[in-house]
This record gives structure tokens, sequence and C-alpha cells, in this order.
């Protein structure tokens, strides 16, 4: 089976993901859906919601009881200071928290700067605010750092925002305190409202630290933060995550939030209060086990001959597969079409990174082991062929 | 620090009349709350059973953007049922409920034109939903019962409005257009090549209602199966024509990726028990409804509405804020006429199983 996928943009994943499900050997190590299933003592939480909370009301912000509890987790975590009142709004997953910053820090005709590669939809989220990015390119060969100056040198009259996404989605970079504290200071300088990504934050491998913007002097006053349960504990399905920032930004994420989706679902607020107040040790194994799954990833591509950005947070590795002559997109199709293994083309998060693939590590290791191994026939017929 | 860009961003977001406007809570608190859009329902243990075995079964991870198959199936089943319409699955978006389903439609299908008309009385989630990305809102006059009418729809249309939202029935009367006009409305959406977002929320609480199916220009959205205790799960849908469906597909994925599974499961089980559970709750409404209205009616105007759930009375002179403050002091909650556009008029919701009795007392309070 071959399709003719479009050349970027999220479109380009959900054709290959729908070839994918077409075969029934299917490895997929693209979409980043972990394949643990939420721990139990939050499923019975849920059902224990469904019995005795089924029609409690639900402001458009979320439960106080989880904005409380997600208050605590970003001190305890993040060391970020939130007032559970007025400085976090629940949302449907970090999805719905990407579109509520984007839209309460720009409008129309503004700028934003992007370390690329970034997260696809956070363009997709851009292009419906109909708001311009400002690109700043990185490479695996400085493990995609951000570099503070090149920020600076980006800022124009009309910039009004900065994302910092750390661990990067697709490259898996973190970004360092140092930087982190220089980047802060060119938002301050030039008045930037900074749009943080921490929903990898637990994930974190090596030496390496993950540092929240908010936490930071200088920080806090001017960043809006997301996070979600997604992929600390496993709850893609749920859709549960939220936004925290300063008391009068957050009153416009409100709004918006009421104006996109009302509320979120009663059921997945018990079921994230549960997550954030109950048992952490599933997040401890599943970091484990990702930390055992990376070296597997790092290892293969070591063999296949393939340069990667040293994934030093998330859950994938971003690997330069320039070597090869061919585009991302038509070398990810080949992978899938003659060896059923799903990874995702760079050119689908930023169409100038069209010389990289992401490869997840969602996979139980023996599958993990086995979608490497087709991953390296594919590479090697290729390479043979090309 | 200087924070001349938060300060903007206030100011602009302080000047967005329709992001600021309230909006009713989707579940009621307590049985003096009239005020929510729905109205508390028991969740049936069968809801329970399989909403909770889909999660031990490991449906605890993303599913398709538009909804998993049988729930779009079953929502399309029901409205061929009912409505006489000719859905497919691809046809059907499940969304995160009603605010959702407004977002997605008024959004996406006004990208063309950056426009779109709506009744001057209207659910002020529309005005919200509106004010996400401020679009041109030409306001289409209503009737005595707060309906847009046929000559302000024919108007907009003439003034260049391509895409048209109305409410049957109203959420804030109840009212319904007749099938004769639906056929009129229908008539002018297909000769202007038009597009109609048809809110149809409030219609399994109506009997004899006449829906708008204008083959590929109307788009139908509301609650998935209400009534089922399952507001607060926050749970709906777009029923769209194909040509339709992508544009408002894509944008789910980006503002959502999908609709939580507990809901999409406690849903697809709540299609099965819809037919007793809408049956029981319209005859529980009706009678709730017929008595509070009678006793409004001995001391206010009733406005005419056929949906079961809802009551709204006139109020002009300054009663109307005068009878809310009363009501909230004696901890009563209703829904203020304002918000929708209708300054002199009072929404009432036939919320709990009570709400007859309570609303005796209410009407003896006020």
């Amino acid at each position: 089976m071959t399709t003719t996928a479009p050349k970027q943009g999220t479109n380009l994943l959900y054709a290959l993901i729908a070839e994918a499900r077409g075969y029934s050997d299917a490895i997929i190590l693209g979409r980043g859906d972990p394949d643990f299933d939420t721990p139990p003592h939050i499923i019975e939480a849920a059902k224990q919601a469904m019995i005795e909370h089924h029609a409690d009301d639900v402001p458009p912000e979320g439960l106080l009881s989880l904005r409380q509890a997600i208050s605590e987790r970003v001190k305890r975590v993040n060391g970020i200071e939130a007032d559970a009142e007025t400085e976090i709004v629940v949302t449907n997953g970090g999805q719905e928290a990407l579109l509520l910053m984007v839209l309460t820090a720009l409008g129309p005709g503004d700028e934003i700067i992007i370390p690329e590669p970034n997260y696809n939809t956070y363009h997709d989220a851009l292009k419906f605010a109909r708001v311009n990015k400002v690109s700043i390119p990185s490479s695996a060969e400085t493990h995609f750092r951000t570099d503070p100056e090149k920020v600076r040198a980006a800022v124009t009259e009309r910039t009004r925002a900065l994302l910092l996404v750390s661990p990067n989605n697709p490259t898996a970079s973190v970004i360092p305190q140092d930087d982190l504290q220089a980047l802060i200071g060119v938002a301050a300088e030039h008045d930037l409202i900074i749009i943080a990504d921490d929903i990898y934050d637990l994930f974190i491998y090596d030496d390496y630290k993950h540092v929240s913007p908010a936490s930071l002097p200088g920080g806090k006053e001017r960043t809006l933060t997301l996070n979600a349960l997604s992929k600390s504990f496993a709850m893609t399905g749920w859709r549960l995550g939220w936004v925290t920032g300063p008391a009068d930004l957050i009153q416009r994420t409100k709004a918006l939030k009421a104006g996109i989706t009302g509320g979120t679902s009663i059921i997945s607020q018990y079921a994230g209060l549960a997550a954030l107040t109950g048992p952490q040790e599933p997040v401890q194994m599943m970091a484990e086990a990702y930390t055992r799954r990376r070296r597997l990833v790092m290892d293969a591509l070591d063999d296949m001959g393939i340069q990667y950005g040293i994934p030093q947070g998330g859950q994938f590795v971003f690997a330069d597969i320039s070597f090869t002559g061919m585009d991302s997109a038509e070398l990810a199709q080949r992978i899938l079409s003659d060896q059923h293994v799903l990874v995702y083309p760079g050119a689908a998060f930023d169409k100038e990174r069209g010389q990289y693939i992401r490869i997840t590590f969602l996979q139980p290791e023996d599958k993990l082991r086995e979608g490497l191994e087709r991953m390296r026939v594919a590479m090697k017929r290729v390479l043979g062929s090309g | 620090m200087t924070v001349g860009t938060k300060k903007q961003i206030v100011e602009q977001h302080q000047k967005n009349v329709w992001l600021n406007s309230a909006i009713p809570a989707v579940t009621p608190v307590g049985a003096q709350d009239f005020s929510a859009d729905g109205f508390y329902a028991p969740l049936d243990e069968r809801i329970i059973a399989s909403a909770a075995e889909a999660l031990e079964a490991g449906q605890t991870h993303y599913v398709d953007v538009p909804g998993i198959a049988p729930l779009r199936q079953a929502i399309a089943d029901y409205l061929n049922a009912t409505y006489g319409t000719a859905l497919a699955q691809g046809n059907v978006i499940v969304t995160a409920g009603a605010q959702e389903s407004r977002f997605l439609t008024i959004q996406m299908l006004s990208e063309a034109t950056g426009k779109i008309a709506i009744p001057s009385v209207v659910h002020p989630g529309v005005l919200k939903a509106i004010g996400v990305r401020p679009l041109t809102v030409t306001p289409m006059a209503v009737d005595s019962r707060l309906l847009a009418t046929v000559e302000s729809i024919q108007a907009a249309l003439e003034a260049g409005n391509r895409l048209i939202l109305l409410e049957s029935p109203s959420r804030l009367t109840g009212a319904v257009y007749d099938a004769a006009t639906v056929q009129a409305i229908q008539t002018l959406i297909v000769k202007y090549e038009a597009t109609l977002i048809w809110d149809q929320g409030f219609a399994p609480w109506v009997t004899d209602y006449a829906a708008a199916k204008a083959g590929e220009q109307v788009v139908a959205i509301g609650e998935a199966f209400p009534g089922s205790g399952l507001s607060s799960w926050f749970i709906g849908y777009i029923a769209a024509p194909t040509a339709l469906v992508p544009t408002m597909q894509s944008q789910k994925q980006i503002m959502a990726i999908c609709t939580s599974t507990a809901a999409q499961y406690a849903a697809l089980e709540a299609s099965k028990l819809f037919g007793d559970i809408q049956r029981s709750q319209l005859q529980r409404l009706q009678a709730a409804r017929q008595t509070l209205a009678g006793l409004l009616q001995a001391q206010v105007e009733v406005i005419s509405g056929a949906a079961a759930n809802v009551v709204a009375v006139r109020l002009g002179g300054g009663q109307k804020e005068q009878a809310i403050s009363r009501l909230e002091a004696a901890g009563y909650r209703v829904s203020d006429g304002a918000a929708f556009g209708a300054a002199d008029v009072v929404r009432l919701s036939v919320s709990h199983s009570d709400a007859a009795e309570t609303a005796a007392r209410l009407v003896q309070g006020a």
C-alpha cells in the first residue's frame, strides 16, 4: 500500500498514521502516546467520581481542588508559585493549553520567536491566531541549543512573545539554566511574553536539568506555562492539562477557555486530582523504562551511522538523515511502506527540517528492538538503492 | 519592571465585549439553581459500568480526532432516526460539549468570509466563540418568541452573509420554528448558497420538532444524548456535510486532539439507553414546566416556548433586576436574559426533579 502524503505539517503525520493502521504488524515509533496504560489508582478514582461527582458543577477554569493540586505540583516540581484561585486554568490536555496560551498573548499581525524545529501544532495554532512566526533554526551539531543572542537579534518592533519548549519536541533538547536566564533577560529587555511548554519536565536524562522560566528571576510575571498529564501519567486519552501564569493574563486565558470548550470533563478532572495527589511511583517506573529505551534507540542509531542530537529529555530522538540524500517525508514513507515502521518526518515539524526524523521510544523494549531492526533493514535498502 | 505588552493585552481583552459576556453553567448547583443550560439527571449504572470497563481495558490513549467510530455512528443513527437526516459516520465529529461545537463551526465555517449572521437574542456561548477571534457580525431581528425572523434571515443573506447561525429551540425561551418556517429558511439558505449552523441542543425536550436538513448546507450541533447525566462530562456533536468536515476536524486536532475517551464510551452506552431516558425525562420536564409556567403566569408574562427544559418570562420596567436580586438573596439562581441579548427576560431552567415544588416557593418568595 502506498499513499501520496502531503509534504508537511499535521496533515503529513495523519496521512502516515492512516497508512500505518493498514498494516497489522505495524510498529509505531512516531506518535507521542505512551504505550503504558493509565495507572490503576487513577482509573479507580475516575470510577468513584462517576458515582459521586458525575453531575458536579464545572467552572471553565476547572475544579478548585484540582487547581490547588496543580499549584502544589508546579511549586514542588517546577519552583513556580501559582495561586490556585487566580493563576491556573485547567484545560482539555496540553493541546488546548497551547492554543489558549497563543491566543492569550498574541493577536493578528503579532510576531513570536520560535526556536526551530518545534512541535508542529504550534505552527497550526499560530496560523489560527493569524500570528507571524520568526524562526530561530538549530541543528544536531549543537544538540539543538537555543542561542539567546540569536533570539535577541531576531526581535523586531512587532515581536510580542518568545516560545520556549524544554525539553523540546521533537529535538529532545533541554534549555540550560544559564541560557534560560539569558533568554528571560532578552524577553525583559524587549517586553516579551514567554510561552513555556514544560510537558516533558519529568523525563530528563543523564545530568541534564529542567528549569521552568517562571521559576527564575524576572520570569514569572511574563510567563505562561503549560503542562499536562498525558505524558507523565500516560493519560493521553483523558485530555487534561493546565496553564499557569500571572493573574492578569490568566483572566484572559479563562475567558478564552470559556469561549472555546466551556469546561473540562469532570471525570478527567477527578482522575487528574488522583494522579497529582496519589502515588508517584508509576511516573518513576515510566521514567526508568524510558531511560533504558533511550539507550536502545541511541545504540541502534549509532550502529546505523545516523547522527542525532543527544536526547536530553522527552520521549524521542531527533535524527539527522541528510546522508541518505532523501527528504524526511520520503524516507519515513519508505520505512513505513517497506518495513511497516512509523517514524515521523522532520518536515512535519518544520518545513526546513526535512533532513531529520523523530523516533519515539514509546513501545515495550522487545517491540522497540524489533522496530529498530526493521528500520535498519529499511535503511540498508534505501542506501543500497540510493 | 515595565510590562507594556501585558497592559496592552489586558486593555484589548477588556474591550472584547463578546469574549467577556457571561455564560450559563452546564450543570445546576443544587435544587435552587434554575440558571444552568443542562439539568440534573441521574447516571445510569450501565453507563458507569461501560465507561469503567473501557478504561480498565486500556482505552486511556488518544483516539481518532473526530471521535471513536461507534459513537460517531450512534450519533448519526440517532439523528437520522429522529430528524430524518441521511448522515453517515463520517459526517459526525464528536466534540467536548456544545461550546466546542459552537466554536468549531462558527470559527472554521467563517474562515472564507470572516462574517456571520446571528439572532440578536442568542446563547452567550455564541458571542464568546465569536470573541475568541472576532468576526464581523450581522444581528438578525427576532420575533416575540425571540427567534430570528425569516425576513431578518433573508436581509442578512441579501447583505452578503453566507454563514447563518440559528437556534431551534431557542436556548433562552425554548421556542421552535414550525415545519413551514424551517422549510422557508432552508429555501433561502439554498438560494443564497449559504451555510446554516443549526443549534438543536434542546430539541430532545420538544414534541413535534422540525429539524433543518438542507443537504449540503446545514451543520447541526448540540449536546450528545442530553439528560443522560453527562452534562459535566462535556460531550457534544457536529453533524456536517462531508465537504465541511475536514476544516473543523483539522482545527479540533489543533485545539484538543480528541475528546475524553471516558466521556465517549459513556456517551456510547447512553446512546443505547437514550430512547427510554429521553421519554422519561421529557415526561418529567413537561410536567415540571407546566407547573412552573402556571405559577409564573399568574404574576408575569411567560414567553411562548416549546422546549420542556426552560421557561422564559418577561419582566419590564426595572422589575427584572429587583426580581433577580431578591431571588439571589433567597438563594435562588436564574439566568439573566441580558446575557442572551434580551434585557427584560429571565430564563428559568427546569433543573431538578423537584423543580416545580422549588419554583412554587420561589414564586411565593419573589
